[in-house]
């Protein structure tokens, strides 16, 4: 690949979505960024990115079943594609290659 | 949670968001801003505020529905579709598109013309800087038994009002009697105009080309003149300073050229040739026209205009010029005067309210009227637009329903049609501008009395019109197109695909028999009046005087040497007799005068000419005893010798023509006191005066003294003819002719202008009135008839389509064409006949009542003439009728039959 490289915050919505698996839609994704990043993040942020993210091919979405809550609306639930994963560990790959790369004493260790 | 259910996430916002949103996203996303709001929902109003801040924040390039992407292509390729098919469809239909096209040309001609005329009405006056801050004083004059408003006031009240108002920046004085032969090095040119104070070029925003705009009308004698008299007077020359002789005006001899000014432009209320400076008016030798500025009670004379400062009240004003003149009004109780301010905008279109208007004016009425009538041309010929397309559409169901089926929604369908209707209207357009040049001249000539012999309009088509023109159109297809996209795009594909008579389109049915039958009796009654009022005209023209007309031309007398101008004439070889008069016979009312017989029993009033000795054999008059004057008359010499007709001798019971040569009668005019004249002659009775003209039938001739018949400068500003020159020709080519007259004028006299007429246009100039109204009144009628036949085409279409079945069934058991068109047209036929029973008692009763009751001797009308307006109605519509009757009845039965 190389060719694809992931911005932060996309990188940062593809691993949500991974952690949520199965409920990942983009009320849920907002609760789990927000709770375990500590940062505000606005719909009109997320929405974005994961559409674009699912234009580029690394993200599937399906429409989930209508509910009661919600205005009867229906949720959109986002899962990896192979392409996806591939693209997340590639970065992550990346970024260990870094960081052993990085010599020992400048953490002061 | 539940809890708090009185919040709700606001609406504006979502429905913002709703419209913006790509339709893909806008379940989902929706969902995530309702859950997040619930979530919320505890810190209350706070809440709301994130919410609103949500959706702005999803106002970005990834969540907006696409624009210019997907969406705009799509219709982009739909609107191209639709002008295809509009086009296609209107070819396909030619006939009735050309039909439908060319009525509603028609009606738009007008709306054109109306256009034009509205823009240059409210356009007038737009070229003074400060027009906005210009006024004029009028003066409502009461007296007793009468009541006027007069657009002038008195030079007074303008003083005052400058001197005592603040809010007054400028005074402007104008006086309109200005009239004068201005002579330099044996040049000279007349002129008329205005006397004006200095401030007129500080107030109106005429160009001065030469000169100081703030002196050129300072001191006495200063004369500004019109860039194209100047051009005649000076030629290229320079005119700034020259010193110019002034005749034929007693305020003046002397005057001095002291600026050019442009021509006026043809929208100023104001038209003059020249301005003389209002002291050269105060220094007058007269003393009542030097003295005239002081007097409160002289309103008819000047024109007084202020220049107000931004902030001034105009009532305040006027209240102070109440109290101006409260004095003089207590002085006479029985009659007073009040003074008014009238804004600018208001001079010309205002014009019917005023009397002594400075310029050409219209009236607001007529302006009113002009209005509303093209506003009913225009509804009905949309009306019928609407009909006709409705009445077609049953045959375009099938297609709607195609387009239904295969996925049209209905503002698809809708927006067809309504492309379709602008398309049309387009074609319109063109057409109508074609037409409109027609009727252009024909309104141009109409008689207005308040534009004081000024064209008031030029109606140019400029690019701004056009780009009116354009909006027009386009509404005139909203209107028209609205009614019949509507119901259409309303069509379900089921009904569509069905029969076509099942559909039921609009219901008033007899409303609008009724509408088209009002509509073909206005066409009957339009067209008898025009026919009528052309017989009539025609009438007048070849009325035969009892005198001859033919290849007369009459010059208009105005310089020193006639008798030479007359010598000259006389030796052309083209010319076969010249004689002079005092008045041209036939074409107005003449000059009247008293005769009283030799023992004082009878006086009566008689009509005059004066001639000389050539002017009865010239014109062919009928001598039944006696002669004409055999002498010619010096200038010096007394007049014994009088001409008259029959009717004076049966009047003044003097017996046969015979027995009356040589006897004496007394005789009384305005020249004239109490004189003995002896009859010389007797002429056979002829018609002296045009046919609207009530006149006394017995008439006079009196002699005309040799050399006499100068025209002054104030005859001319009165608008009088005194001598008039008539020349007899034999000559083929008019023109040449005419130019020879010309130069020979020129070399005796070239200050005045050559002014030549054949006696034949005369009397036609006469009738003008009546050809106006015949031209507007058979534009009237043309614009009728194809409005109400294009209604009746409506109906019929719509009544023959909707029974097709009927005609179908009938046919297979054997009826025969003849028998169907018959069927068919006989309730159309019925109510054109019913049009007629209303139309032509009513035209009658316009005809004799209004439009011809000025003639006193009337053609005769034939019951041709009667009946032509239902005749031709009547054969319009049964060519309306027939060829669509003739069409659906040839229909082969089994066409319709066979879906059964």
């Amino acid at each position: 690949m190389g060719k694809h490289h992931l911005g932060e915050f996309e990188e940062v919505v593809m691993l949500t979505v991974a952690i949520l698996t199965n409920d990942a839609y983009g009320f849920s994704i907002i609760e789990e960024m927000e709770k375990r990043l500590n940062r505000k993040v606005s719909i009109g942020a997320l929405q974005t990115v994961l559409r674009r993210l699912e234009k580029k091919g690394y993200l599937n979405s399906e429409l989930g079943e209508s509910t009661s809550v919600r205005g009867g609306k229906r949720k959109r639930f986002f899962t990896l594609t192979s392409s996806g994963k591939k693209v997340l560990e590639e970065t992550k790959e990346q970024r260990m290659g870094l960081w052993s790369a990085v010599p020992e004493f400048v953490f002061g260790k | 949670m539940k809890g708090n259910t009185s919040i709700a996430p606001p609406k504006l916002p979502l429905k913002f968001f709703r419209w913006f949103c790509n339709p893909e996203f806008t379940e989902d996303i929706e969902g995530d801003l309702l859950e997040r709001f619930e979530k919320r929902k505890e810190k209350g109003v706070a809440a709301k505020w994130f919410f609103t801040m949500e959706v702005l924040k999803l106002f970005r390039p990834g969540i907006i529905r696409s624009f210019n992407g997907i969406k705009r292509l799509n219709n982009y390729g739909m609107f191209k579709n639709h002008l295809k098919t509009s086009i296609r469809s209107l070819r396909k239909n030619a006939l009735f598109s050309f039909i439908n096209i060319v009525g509603l040309a028609i009606s738009m001609s007008v709306g054109i013309l109306m256009i034009l005329f509205l823009t240059e009405v409210f356009s007038y006056d737009d070229f003074h800087i400060k027009k906005d801050r210009i006024y004029r004083v009028t003066t409502h004059a009461k007296q007793p038994g009468r009541e006027l408003h007069f657009a002038t006031s008195s030079f007074y009240i303008g003083n005052e009002l400058n001197e005592q108002v603040s809010s007054v920046e400028k005074l402007l004085v104008l006086r309109e009697d200005l009239y004068a032969d201005l002579k330099i090095n044996e040049k000279a040119i007349s002129i008329t105009g205005f006397y004006s104070t200095a401030s007129f070029f500080d107030v109106l925003s005429f160009k001065l080309l030469k000169g100081n705009p703030n002196t050129a009308l300072a001191s006495p004698g200063g004369i500004v003149l019109a860039e194209s008299v100047s051009k005649k007077l000076f030629g290229n020359d320079d005119p700034l300073g020259q010193f110019v002789t002034v005749e034929d005006n007693d305020d003046f001899q002397k005057g001095i050229i002291t600026g050019i000014v442009e021509d006026p432009p043809i929208n100023s209320h104001l038209q003059f040739e020249a301005l003389v400076s209002m002291k050269t008016f105060e220094t007058s030798p007269k003393k009542y026209r030097r003295q005239a500025k002081y007097n409160k009670a002289l309103i008819s004379d000047y024109h007084v205009y202020l220049l107000l400062k931004e902030n001034a009240e105009i009532a305040e004003i006027e209240s102070l010029m109440v109290e101006m003149m409260a004095e003089t009004n207590s002085k006479w109780p029985q009659a007073s005067l009040t003074h008014f301010l009238q804004p600018m905008e208001t001079f010309v279109t205002d014009g019917d309210s005023y009397v002594r208007e400075p310029g050409p004016s219209f009236s607001q009425r007529l302006i009113y009227i002009m209005i509303g009538l093209t506003t009913i041309v225009l509804l009905s010929a949309c009306f019928n637009y609407t009909n006709l397309s409705l009445a077609r559409a049953l045959r375009r169901s099938k297609e709607i329903g195609i387009r239904k089926v295969t996925g049209a929604s209905r503002s698809q369908v809708f927006s067809q049609f309504m492309v379709e209707a602008v398309l049309l209207a387009l074609f319109a357009l063109v057409i109508s501008i074609g037409l409109f040049y027609l009727i252009r001249p024909g309104f141009l000539n109409l008689p207005n009395p308040s534009a004081k012999g000024y064209q008031m309009f030029s109606l140019n088509i400029g690019y701004k019109q056009l780009s009116y023109f354009f909006l027009f159109a386009i509404g005139i297809a909203g209107i028209a197109g609205f009614l019949p996209a509507l119901i259409l795009s309303k069509l379900k594909a089921r009904v569509a695909f069905g029969d076509a008579s099942n559909i039921r389109l609009i219901q008033g049915v007899s409303f609008r028999r009724i509408l088209v039958i009002l509509q073909f009796a206005l066409s009957i009654s339009l067209i008898m009046c025009a026919v009528l009022v052309h017989k009539q005209y025609q009438f007048a023209l070849n009325y035969d005087l009892g005198f001859a007309t033919e290849n007369i031309i009459h010059i208009d007398l105005e310089g020193d040497n006639l008798d030479l101008l007359e010598h000259e004439y006389a030796q052309l070889p083209e010319v076969i007799q010249t004689s002079r008069s005092s008045k041209i016979l036939g074409v107005a009312k003449a000059d009247a005068g008293i005769m009283i017989s030799e023992d004082r029993s009878d006086t009566i009033q008689v009509m005059l000419n004066k001639i000389d000795g050539d002017y009865l054999e010239m014109h062919e008059f009928k001598i039944l005893a006696g002669s004409g004057f055999r002498t010619a008359l010096r200038e010096d010499e007394r007049i014994r010798q009088i001409i008259v007709n029959e009717e004076l001798l049966k009047s003044l019971k003097l017996g046969s023509p015979e027995e009356v040569i040589g006897k004496k009668v007394w005789f009384k005019s305005s020249d004239y006191k109490d004189i003995s004249l002896a009859i010389v002659g007797v002429v056979k009775d002829f018609t002296s005066h045009s046919l609207t003209e009530e006149s006394s039938k017995s008439f006079a001739f009196i002699q005309l003294p040799m050399n006499q018949g100068k025209r002054t400068s104030k005859e001319r500003f009165l608008g009088r003819k005194s001598k008039i020159l008539g020349i007899k020709i034999r000559s083929n080519d008019l023109l040449t002719t005419i130019e020879k007259l010309e130069n020979i004028y020129r070399e005796i006299d070239p200050i005045h202008p050559f002014n030549a007429r054949f006696y034949d246009d005369e009397i036609a100039e006469t009738y003008k009135n009546y050809k106006a109204s015949y031209t507007i009144i058979s534009f009237l009628a043309f614009l009728a008839t194809s409005i109400s036949t294009m209604g009746l085409l409506g109906m019929v279409i719509f009544s023959t389509e909707s029974r097709m079945k009927e005609i179908s069934i009938r046919k297979v058991f054997g009826a025969g064409i003849q028998n169907l068109m018959l069927l068919l047209s006989r309730s159309f036929l019925v109510m054109i006949f019913l049009a007629g029973l209303i139309a032509i008692p009513i035209a009658h009763h316009i005809i004799n009542n209004t439009l011809l009751s000025n003639f006193l001797y009337q053609a005769k009308f034939t019951v041709i003439d009667t009946l032509s307006g239902l005749l031709f109605v009547f054969f319009i519509g049964l060519i309306t009728i027939g060829l669509q009757v003739r069409r659906v009845a040839l229909h082969n039965p089994s066409d319709i039959l066979r879906d059964e």
